[in-house]
Formats: C-alpha cells, structure tokens, sequence
C-alpha cells in the first residue's frame, strides 16, 4: 500500500538517468525531489501497491505500507530480489517474523547477492 | 508548435501488454525481418497494465475436453449471453500452445506428481506468476520492435476511411509523437476508475483492476468511428475485502466454500440458488447471490478457509505474494490466518473488460481480430464479444491478431500517404490544451484556478454520477431508466460542456486529464449500451429493476453501436448471434 521513502537509505540512484523506482511504476508516480535528489512518490493515493519499486529499490529504501485507514499498525513485508526468486520477511502485527519465497523465473542457476 | 517525433512504422502496436506483446513476437515470426513493428505504452512495458503485480494462475487453459468445450463453458458463465464463438475457438485451438511457449521463456507453472501442469479447477493452471510481464515483455524485446516507453497515445488517426497511426505525447520528455503506420492494434486494455472507488484518499486506487488502465482502448475506437459493443456487460468481481485482491484463489485454489454469516453454503443449500448452477453458477449469478444474502441481512459473506484444504489453506500466503502482496501485509497488519478464520468478500466496484468476465471491445470482422475501421485492428481487452480469455487468452489473441496484420500488410494495407499537416496540427492542439489552460489561469489564494477544473476533480464528479446513476456498489449494482436518464445527463454535461475548462499543470496531471477524457467517453458508450439492451440478460453485473426478465425476442443477438460526432449520439444495430458448438447454452458440456 503506498510507498514510502526512508531519506537515510535512499541515494537518489546516485544521480542515475533513470532511478529504478522511477523507471518500474506501472503509474509514473516516482520522482526524484529536485530539491533532496532523493526519490519520492508524488501522489500515494493513485498508487496499485503492485510493490513493484519496493522489490527493485537496490537500496531497500521503500516502505511499503497499509494504509491506515485499512489496518492498524505495525506490520512489514520487506522483498528482497535474487535472480530467480524474491526472499520476502513478514513481520506481523505480533512481531513473528516469516521468511517466504516466491519463485520467478524457471530453470536452475546461480542465485545472486 | 512542440517539438516532434515522427515515426514511420508498418504495425503499431498500442500498448505493451499479454496482447501486444505477443501480437510483435508473431508479427516478427510471419512477417520477416524487413517488418518495422513498433509497441508504445504508457508506461515501462516490463511492469506496465494489469499485470503489475503478477498473477497465480492461468485461468484460460484446456485441462480436458476440447475447444469447443472450453467455449461451451465460457458462454454458459455468462448465462448463455451471446459470445463470438468464432473468435473463441480461434482462441482455444491454440490455447495450450502458448502457454507452452510462454513456459519455455522461463514462466515457472506448477506441476503435479505425474509432472502435469498443476490444474486448478477445470480450466486454470497454476503458475507462479509474479514476473509475468517482465517475461511478457520480452516476447516484444525478441522480436526486436521499437519500444517506446513513456509515450502516452491520445488519439487515433483517420484518413480517407483508413486507420493510419496515432498521436500522443511524451510523458517525461514532452514531445509530440505522430506515428504513421500501415496496421495499428489496439491493445491498451480495458477501464477501471470509471465508478467511484470503494475509499477515498491514499486509499482510492486500492481495487481489483489495474487503475492505470482508463479505457482508453474504448475512447480512441469509438471517436475514431469503430463500432463498439458488449458495454450492456460489465464485470462486478467478488474479492477480499478491503484489498480486492482475486478470491478464485480460496474458492477453487484451496476449496473453501462461500458462506453467509450463519455459516450456510448457501449456494448449495439454497434451492434458488442450486436452480442457477450452485457453486460453479455463471459469475453475475454468485455476485448477484451474495447481495441478495446481505440484502436479506445474512451478510458479511466468507470464503470459509478454515473449512478448506489444510494444506493448501497453509501456502496462501506464497500464493498472494505472486498476484497481491497487499493482501499477506494486511493479513499480518490484522493478525488474520486463514486457516483459523474465515476471509471476509466483498463486491469491488464495476470494471470494463473485454478478456475477463465481461464482453467490452471493439467489434471484429470474422476472426481477423480488424474492427470496422479498415487497418485498426484490436485484441487483449479491447476486442469486443469474446470474454474469459485472461492472460493465456489475451497472449493467443495477440498472436493471431499478429499473424492477420502482417496478411493485411500484403494486401490491403498499402503504403501510407503522407499525413494531413492540418489534421495533425488539430491533434496536437487538442493534445496539449489542458496544458495550455493551466499557463492561461487565473488562481485562488491558495492555488486553486479559478476557472479551471482539475482531472482529479473531474473523475471525481463522473464517478459519482456513475455510482449513484448507473448502478453502483450503493444501489446494488442495479439500473433502470429513470435513474439512467440522469446518468445521461450529467455526463453528457460533462463532455460536452466541461471539458474546456480542464486544465493541467504539468505532464504527470495532463496524463491524469487524458484518463479522465478517456473515461468519460467509456461513460457514454456504458450508459447508452445499458439502455438500449431493455432487459436484464447478466443478472448480477446489470440488473435493471425496470425490465428484470430477459427478453430473447428482442436481445438475443450482439448489439454493436457506431458514435456520431456531429451529434454526439451513439447509433445502434444489432448482429444475430451465431452459434457455431451445438447444445443448451446455459449448459456446460463437460
């Protein structure tokens, strides 16, 4: 549910023609704030919560978040992509942690760092 | 005068999606490596559309049985509505095919012990899906098309009767891009946000349907004169409530039954419901069912995992990671399990589509996939009478939309005279002119224009009038005239009137003005399509209180209509329906 931008973690893609948040959203929504050079999206209610810029942010820096007025707080479901799979950590409202998988691509191969 | 990008192409293909994507792949494949294939989207075609998010199964796939039964099914989950048989066959003679193609480029599909796809229910297989589009996407990479992302196309164009290219601006760079070509396919998908979101704030595009998808397939067909049909359908999806996520998932993923809140599974209990199919009742009826349960004060309704496959009720969480992570996030934000409690659903709002549960599109000439306007071809959502395709059904589609392009380019589809100055210069003008506005404006106080109209402001207004005048959630999902002629008048209002007074301040909000554009003609063609079908044929997705019985004398036949810009009014006609696989069409063969 929209994302959000940790300022400490987020490195703007180092000036990167094209941050990789900014380049993914099926919906335009990020942007670079000209000011901090770091990323933002500009309007969190138009977003699809598809995670999409929350599993490719290289930084982890996107926090993806339920909004408030659907659920209580706390939770966390932090991606994290390997070459084939995504390793997401689900921290519920009790704070258990999961550890889940999800294939996405077929075939055997080296899993990267 | 903006600066330009001119492009020259044989096919351009609008949109980058399980359609378009395929439709280059197989355009490349039959047409050689001279042909000049070009694919623009909105947005990145390797995470645009409504597979964003990724999908869990293929819900178009012949586990047994033949073609024709797969199309004898489809027709009977729409209550027998008239569908184009011919282009579903076409479809699910080489179904299985694609798929397999789509495995070998690296989809991972689940298995069974025997090493078999691993079927879910009759006529789904399970996948984990979630990079679907980036797998999707590189069909079109491989065919080696030009790919511009981040270009949003506005409008077609027309010349001497013939579809000829599109127009439509750079949503980074700016730019005006006129894009000539000899065939174009129009597979931009189908609409959501045309009635008013469940919630309201950061929570307004929480829904089923991709958001991003604003019917702009169904706009720029009909103002270009193509003829348009099946908007007297729409789909009504049940869904978790509150993430709208896919509930197919619990019913024939795990088995968990629908149950009211005594616990009945009241499809199967009920005599009236049991009459209509049971638990594999046609879709409109199980959405129609459960309102009349909240109606009778039975609601909230469930799907009762905790009465499902234990084992299967264990890896749910996987499973909505592939589609739907919002949904595993809220379930942990609530301490919900399903295994110990049952999962609330819930109606989402209406949506157009034409490959899912519902028949929007343009309407096609025998299985060529080419609408009425010669050279604009359609598939995915935008191809009319041809529903329950999904992802597998749309990837075929494609495929034989690109196979009869490239026959068109040998014949017909002749080289392109140069494009008229004076009509692009018009197109160009109407492109930018919320733009325009915004630099003309006068402001409040606190930045408000003071005549101008704000896209948001806008779409908020038609999805009001939609829900309150053509059958949203809060009425049930029910119409009738008196509160259709209301309908009428308030968006035609909208069109006619308001919308020299949209304005945009920047490329991200004039997107957002030519979505709203795009809706409101979505809004007409639903509006007039509901009200000239005077009967209710789809009980459930169009339930018209005025005329509640079905009407075969009149209506059993596809109603198709052309749009008249000097009178802004749609004309009707009707085609009979042709039925090709024999037997009771409110009747499943297998």
């Amino acid at each position: 549910m929209p994302p959000y931008v940790l300022p400490d973690k987020c490195d703007g893609c180092k000036n990167e023609a094209d941050p990789w948040c900014v380049a993914v959203c099926p919906g335009n929504l990020f942007m670079i704030d000209p000011v901090t050079s770091k990323a933002l999206c500009r309007d969190p209610g138009e977003c699809w919560d598809c995670m999409t810029c929350t599993i490719f942010c290289p930084r982890q820096a996107i926090v993806t978040q339920v909004q408030y007025q659907l659920a209580p707080i706390p939770a966390e479901l932090i991606p994290r992509l390997g070459k084939r799979h995504i390793t997401w950590t689900l921290i519920d409202c009790k704070g258990r942690i999961y550890r889940l998988e999800n294939m996405i691509l077929a075939g055997e191969g080296e899993e990267e760092d | 005068m903006r600066e330009r990008v001119y492009i020259d192409t044989d096919i351009l293909i609008i949109g980058g999606g399980t359609a378009g994507c395929l439709a280059a792949w197989e355009a490349r494949r039959v047409g050689g490596p001279k042909l000049r294939i070009t694919v623009v989207d909105r947005a990145n075609i390797r995470h645009s559309g409504s597979l964003a998010a990724g999908q869990n199964a293929l819900n178009a796939y012949i586990n047994q049985g033949t073609p024709e039964d797969w199309v004898a099914y489809v027709r009977y989950d729409l209550l027998g509505a008239p569908v184009r048989e011919d282009i579903l066959l076409s479809v699910g003679y080489e179904l299985n095919e694609t798929v397999a193609l789509m495995e070998k480029e690296g989809l991972p599909i689940k298995k069974d012990a025997q090493g078999r796809y691993l079927r879910r229910g009759k006529w789904n297989i399970e996948v984990n899906g979630r990079w679907l589009k980036p797998i999707t996407a590189k069909m079109a990479e491989k065919a080696e098309a030009q790919i511009l992302n981040w270009v949003y196309i506005t409008e077609l164009i027309k010349q001497d009767g013939r579809c000829v290219g599109a127009v439509g601006f750079g949503v980074r760079d700016g730019r005006f891009y006129v894009i000539k070509a000899r065939a174009v396919l129009m597979a931009a998908g189908g609409a959501a946000g045309i009635w008013r979101s469940r919630y309201e704030g950061d929570a307004h595009h929480r829904m089923w349907y991709v958001p991003f998808n604003n019917g702009a397939s169904y706009a720029m067909m009909k103002r270009i004169g193509a003829e348009m049909t099946g908007f007297d359908t729409r789909m009504i999806p049940l869904r978790i409530k509150d993430t709208y996520a896919p509930a197919g998932t619990l019913a024939i993923g795990v088995n968990a039954p629908m149950v009211n809140a005594l616990g009945e599974v009241f499809m199967l209990e009920k005599e009236e419901y049991v009459r209509m199919g049971g638990h594999t009742a046609p879709t409109p009826v199980r959405v129609w069912a459960c309102y009349r349960e909240i109606a009778a004060g039975r609601g909230p309704i469930f799907m009762d995992t905790t009465r499902g496959d234990p084992e299967k009720v264990a890896g749910l969480r996987e499973q909505y990671l592939d589609m739907s992570p919002t949904t595993v996030l809220y379930w942990a934000a609530h301490d919900i399990d399903p295994a110990r409690e049952p999962i609330e659903i819930e109606a989402d709002s209406p949506f157009l589509v034409g490959a899912h549960a519902a028949c929007c599109g343009a309407w096609t000439i025998g299985i060529t996939r080419m609408t009425t306007i010669p050279g604009l071809f359609a598939s995915g959502e935008a191809l009319g009478q041809a529903p329950s395709r999904y992802i597998s059904g749309c990837w075929t589609c494609g495929r034989i939309a690109g196979r009869h392009m490239v026959q068109w380019l040998e014949g017909e589809g002749t080289e392109v005279p140069e494009l008229d100055p004076g009509l692009v210069a018009q197109l160009e003008a109407r492109t930018f002119a919320p733009l325009e506005r915004w630099s003309k404006q006068e402001f409040f106080t606190n930045g408000k224009p003071v005549r101008g109209i704000l896209p948001r402001e806008m779409e908020t207004h038609m999805q009001n009038v939609m829900e309150d005048y053509c059958g949203g959630r809060i009425r049930y999902f029910t119409v009738s005239e008196p509160y259709l002629e209301i309908a009428r008048r308030r968006i035609d209002r909208l069109r006619r009137d308001q919308l020299r007074y949209l304005v945009a301040r920047d490329l991200f909000e004039l997107e957002r003005a030519w979505d709203v554009i795009n809706r409101l003609d979505c809004c007409q063609l639903v509006i007039e399509h509901i009200s000239y079908r005077k009967e209710t044929r789809y009980l459930g997705f169009v339930t018209r209180t005025d005329y509640p019985e079905r009407n075969d004398a009149e209506y059993d036949c596809f109603i198709c209509s052309v749009w008249h810009p000097e009178t802004d009014t749609l004309v009707f006609k009707k085609y009979p329906y042709e039925q090709i696989v024999p037997g009771d069409r409110t009747k499943e063969t297998i």
